[in-house]
């Protein structure tokens, strides 16, 4: 098991250098680049481009570089954003606060109704609430979320004015009344679709747990139902959760960039967005590495518990 | 980066035009002389102690805050606030006096004859927001941080022919040009002083950089990126202090939201991208909103590259005009809200030249053009002549909806000519990099403001050694080469009398139209809006954004 | 591990999706059954409706601009380019339904041989194959998506390949998962002392154990393609004017969702439709090729 441990950070490590190798190249020669959105501007000419490019060290060999970026991280320097100069990890930090609040309030409303919705579904199977659930989850999951935020401001900002539009303070204010009364919508139209997918993971793993014999055994012992539900159904159900929730995880990085951008929230989705559109690379680079160590914590975490889950599965 | 939203915006409300343009010729380029009451009651508001706050929406977030580093225009909409010019151009194009005493010309002695030498007096008694006084060492500062070649200046034009800058006391500085070179007026009436004694050491990497300190009307306050940009009221600003206590700069990426926000009052102010034409309608029905038709210097052209073969017959760009049916696009697709243009200069300028020959719609003619010209459909209905097949691409930005309907309202009626032109578009940062500046493109739709401020000089855009893709260090992406309008536009930028300027350009524009380069479709019009009740609200044709004048907005 | 029986192998196996059993609870499943009428329908309506159609897809017709549905012929009214919707909404159809299946066709054929030979040979192989999954799932695949875009000429192939390119690595993890544990059961066993060779057993053996997974996968990767294609579009990066395509319908319509709410309301159903339509397909198909819904 150690030994396995180790062997897969090291792999891990080699991944990760890997994807920063290949996702600088990408982004660095892919046409555009941060002085395009210069190309218009009045009274700047090729001229000055030439000479930006020069300053910003845009013109040496790619690899060069790469080097250069590369030995400044393992450093502990992430390097500074092309568009306001200021550290890339403290223009993260910033964004992901923001990410963190919306998706984090957004994932409990759905963890909580997902497993309610997905446990009733799967006591009560084929029965007209399945069905409604079932038929619920397949229509969320299938609504563009753009289309359903817009839809959502029309209603509830424009028509009943109950919440507002979009951003996530008022200026000025900053109470936690205030707060909340910006993240209903943004969170809530986030939450159905993963209300969505929860219930639908949830109902499976029940279904799974049902039938099996110490659920039986325990029946059959007479204890309560709502105890068998409690101690042996929804715990034993709710195991594989986690799992999916270790793999969700790495969603929270890229943020839900639709909603921050139908919602004014000033999140890592926007931010990655943005950079993206601005080819700001150093904030790219830092969103990508940081993403793509979760993402492999992650699927290191899944692996792990498959395996302590599954002794047929051997690590190898 | 969005060539559609320069906002550089015009009254809404006429003013009496101030300037006898031909009649003041003797007066020098720079325009009147304004009394000190004039120029005060143009930059502040004079209507007491600053009250409330305002808040105004940008579909672009402001990142850029060193107004000498290379920036896009909505971070223009902060620098207008936090610092001052030496002087700047009002929407009558005129100079105002800001940091200076008065606007330096030929006629008060501030340029001289031969215009080599310069001459400036400034307002005594101004200090920095964070206490320091201001004097001539900063404006000196400013000049040659321009030019240092360790700074990521954004540009050099103009202040690569500054020389032997004096400072002779600390209100007054002199100045020498290596020739004479009339656009600098404008040049430095879009050049904002900034503080020697913040950006002495790496100016590259100032904490001035992410908090400004400027002179101007407002005070920067607090920034949370991503979100939003608040400034406050300079108590001891020198024209007395703005009408409004705090402005706050929202960032609303998404077009739909920025006018749903707008409707709800979220935001006070709409300003970039504003308002979409589709929604202008709508717009001005609602209650307890003004909403105003601002005219911007940028012109929206189809522009070719002139090194395509299929381009290099005039014949064929004047058949292509004739069959493009711009007062159906205008009216149908932009509700009649832009002006039809013949030209590159807006028509406010006093150099636009309206005695161009008036565009006409008409495909027979055009037809006949070709047919005559030797250029016949092949077997798939495409015209071609010696080989040359008239199929091109079309490219834009991808996103603008309006924009996308008129390409693919065009290619139909192109088609109905024999011309096939497939639509290309790309995203923003493809768009305007080498595709843009190298000339790789057949043909494209651009919003192009043509001039640096309110100077009518265009070297940068039809000068035959701007090519950037021949080794020029300009912007003629059309790969333009007429020797005529190189010599006049050498010609126009070192002559200092607007009188003389005048004709040179009128046949710059005439020329152009007559070759073109690219087909000039209309002079931008925008739509923006703002609470009622807010006064002082002043588009300005000769800056690129709405909110150059917060300093003079009130509640009313 | 003991010797087995011919027997013992199939029973080890998982029934095929065309065995009878399955088939039946499959078409038990009324929502997967419906899905797939709804799909089989749109999919003609897409291919045969625009012949039937008064107006074709891009006429433009100025005059003709924003008519609410059941103007004239326009059944479902005009675009702001004055476009029958009717059969824009159909042509559209055929390319992101096509984008669709394409994109499935391509990860699943990529991620399964990808999955298979990582979990079939499990040394070094298998490690570096699945690590290269791993480096392209530690992309996010807006990245990708916003990146690779600006290299190539937006056109259907190009997004499909892209969307391709975001989609395959799921597959090859759902694949290598079970492979993974298909491979240590008696009858790959008893194949491998048989001395049948690894192609064999891989893709005669294997493969068709794991048929389950890959197809549930393979249609909500359908369903997922066709939301992505329509996302690229509201980033700008889509289907090029003047071919419609679900996405870039939906997209062109926010800004009129006020004024001309049929333009949002007509493409956006449709795409929940036939999304909705192949989830369900891939839930019914789920269920019935798990045995385990019989016991209930």
């Amino acid at each position: 098991m150690g030994r396995y441990l180790i062997g897969r950070l090291g792999q891990s490590v080699v991944v990760l250098f890997l994807v920063s190798l290949i996702g600088f190249m990408i982004l660095n020669l892919a046409p555009g680049g941060p002085l395009s959105q210069f190309a218009l501007t009045p009274g700047m000419s090729q001229a000055d481009i030439q000479r930006l490019a020069v300053q910003m060290g845009l013109d040496r060999p790619l690899i060069v570089q790469y080097i250069d970026w590369l030995g400044r991280l393992l450093r502990g320097d992430w390097g500074e954003s092309f568009r306001d100069g200021r550290p890339v990890l403290a223009i993260i930090v910033e964004h992901l606060w923001a990410t963190l609040l919306l998706m984090g309030t957004s994932m409990a409303i759905s963890i909580v109704v997902g497993t309610l919705v997905g446990i009733a579904g799967a006591i009560r199977r084929y029965s007209i609430f399945d069905y409604l659930a079932t038929v619920g989850a397949m229509v969320a999951l299938s609504i563009p979320t753009f289309w359903f935020g817009l839809v959502a401001i029309y209603l509830f900002a424009l028509k009943l004015a109950w919440l507002p539009a979009g951003n996530m303070i008022t200026i000025g204010d900053g109470s936690v009344l205030d707060y909340l009364h910006h993240l209903v919508m943004p969170a809530l139209v986030l939450a159905l679709v993963n209300v969505a997918i929860w219930s639908r993971y949830m109902r499976s793993s029940t279904l799974d747990v049902l039938h099996q014999d110490f659920v039986r055994t325990a029946r059959a012992k007479g204890l309560p139902r709502y105890r068998v539900l409690v101690h042996h159904i929804v715990r034993n159900a709710l195991l594989p959760m986690i799992t999916l929730g270790g793999l969700q995880l790495p969603t929270i990085l890229g943020g839900a960039l639709v909603a921050e951008t139908v919602f004014t929230w000033p999140g890592m989705g926007r931010l990655f967005l943005d950079s993206i559109g601005y080819s700001d690379y150093p904030v790219v680079m830092g969103i990508l590495m940081l993403s793509a160590i979760f993402v492999l914590l992650g699927n290191l975490l899944a692996d792990l518990l498959v395996a302590l889950a599954d002794p047929r599965v051997r690590l190898a | 980066m969005n060539d559609n939203d320069n906002p550089i915006d015009k009254p809404f409300l006429a003013h009496p035009n101030r300037r006898q343009f031909l009649g003041m010729a003797a007066v020098g380029s720079a325009g009147l002389l304004l009394p000190w009451s004039l120029a005060r009651q143009a930059l502040a508001a004079d209507v007491g102690a600053p009250a409330g706050r305002v808040t105004i929406g940008f579909s672009q977030e402001p990142t850029v805050f060193n107004p000498l580093m290379p920036h896009i225009e909505v971070d223009d909409g902060i620098h207008w606030n936090v610092f001052d010019p030496l002087f700047f151009a009002d929407p009558q194009g005129d100079f105002v006096p800001a940091l200076a005493m008065e606007v330096p010309t030929v006629a008060n002695g501030g340029i001289s004859q031969d215009g080599l030498k310069w001459h400036i007096k400034l307002r005594e008694g101004v200090t920095w927001h964070d206490g320091t006084p201001f004097t001539a060492e900063d404006v000196a500062f400013t000049f040659r941080l321009t030019v240092d070649p360790d700074f990521r200046s954004s540009r050099h034009a103009g202040f690569d022919l500054v020389q032997n800058i004096e400072v002779i006391s600390p209100t007054e500085l002199r100045w020498e040009m290596s020739k004479s070179y009339a656009p600098f007026s404008s040049i430095l009436a879009t050049t904002f002083i900034v503080p020697k004694h913040l950006l002495s050491d790496d100016p590259n990497q100032a904490p001035f950089n992410n908090a400004p300190v400027g002179t101007g009307a407002f005070k920067w306050k607090e920034r949370v990126a991503g979100d939003h940009i608040l400034l406050e009221a300079n108590s001891d600003y020198f024209a007395g202090p703005a009408g409004i206590e705090e402005v706050v700069f929202r960032y609303i990426p998404d077009l739909t939201v920025l006018y749903t926000q707008f409707k709800t009052s979220d935001i006070d102010v709409i300003a970039m991208q504003g308002i979409m034409p589709d929604h202008y309608q709508e717009a001005k029905g609602l209650s307890g909103k003004t909403v105003v038709v601002v005219p911007s210097s940028s012109v929206e052209s189809i522009a070719f590259n002139m090194e395509r073969p299929q381009f290099k017959d005039p014949i064929v760009r004047q058949a292509l005009y004739l069959a493009l049916d711009k007062g159906t696009i205008l009216d149908a697709l932009y509700y009649g809200l832009p002006t039809p243009t013949e030209t590159y200069m807006p028509h406010e300028s006093p150099y636009y030249n309206a005695d161009l020959p008036q565009h006409r719609y008409d495909i027979d003619a055009a037809k006949k053009l070709l047919d005559d010209a030797g250029w016949k459909p092949g077997g798939d209905g495409i015209r071609e002549k010696d080989g040359v097949r008239l199929s091109f691409t079309n490219s834009t930005t991808s996103g603008n909806q309006v924009r996308e309907q008129m390409q693919q309202f065009v290619q139909q009626s192109w088609q109905e000519l024999g011309v096939d032109m497939q639509i290309s578009n790309r995203p923003p940062a493809v768009m305007w990099g080498d595709y843009w500046m190298q000339s790789q493109f057949d043909s494209v739709v651009v919003g192009i403001n043509f001039l640096t401020g309110s100077d009518p000089d265009v070297s940068n855009y039809f000068r035959s050694d701007s090519i950037p893709a021949q080794n020029g260090g300009g912007q003629n992406t059309f790969q333009y080469k007429n020797a005529d309008v190189d010599r006049l536009l050498a010609e126009g930028a070192s002559e200092q009398d607007p009188a003389k300027r005048q004709p040179i350009y009128h046949r710059i524009q005439a020329t152009i139209r007559e070759d073109l380069p690219m087909l000039p479709l209309f002079q931008y019009a925008y739509v923006r809006g703002y609470k009622t009740g807010l006064e002082g609200y002043e588009g300005n044709i000769n800056t690129r954004i709405t909110t150059w004048n917060v300093r003079q907005w009130h509640w009313a | 591990m003991a010797m087995t029986t011919a027997t013992a192998i199939s029973v080890q196996r998982r029934p095929h999706w065309w065995q009878q059993r399955t088939l039946s609870r499959f078409l038990r499943h009324r929502l997967a059954l419906i899905g797939l009428i709804v799909i089989v329908t749109l999919t003609l309506a897409c291919v045969f409706g625009p012949y039937l159609l008064p107006h074709d897809e891009l006429t433009v017709d100025l005059r003709a601009r924003f008519s609410p549905p059941l103007t004239d012929d326009f059944y479902l009214g005009t675009d702001p380019l004055g476009r029958d919707i009717t059969s824009r909404l159909l042509m559209a159809g055929r390319i992101s339904l096509l984008v669709g299946f394409s994109v499935m066709l391509i990860s699943t054929a990529f991620g399964t041989l990808i999955g298979v030979i990582a979990g079939y040979f499990r040394g070094w192989t298998g490690v570096v194959l699945m690590r290269i999954v791993d480096a392209f799932l530690a992309f996010p695949s807006i990245f990708l998506v916003l990146v690779l875009s600006a290299f190539v000429k937006p056109s259907p192939f190009m997004i499909t390949v892209i969307i391709a390119l975001t989609c395959w690595m799921e597959i090859a993890r759902i694949v290598e998962a079970e492979i993974r544990s298909l491979r240590e059961r008696d009858f790959t066993v008893a194949a491998r002392l048989a001395g049948a060779s690894a192609r064999w057993i891989m893709f005669r053996e294997l493969v068709p154990n794991a048929m389950g997974p890959i197809i549930v996968a393979a249609t909500l990767t359908i369903a997922n393609a066709i939301l992505l294609e329509a996302y690229i579009s509201f980033l700008g990066y889509g289907i090029q004017p003047p071919l419609p395509s679900w996405g870039n319908m939906l997209n062109s319509a926010q800004q009129y969702l006020t004024n001309a709410p049929w333009l949002a309301i007509v493409p956006g159903i449709t795409i929940t439709l036939a999304v909705t339509s192949f989830n369900f397909i891939g839930d019914g198909l789920r269920d019935a090729l798990d045995s385990r819904s019989d016991l209930q």
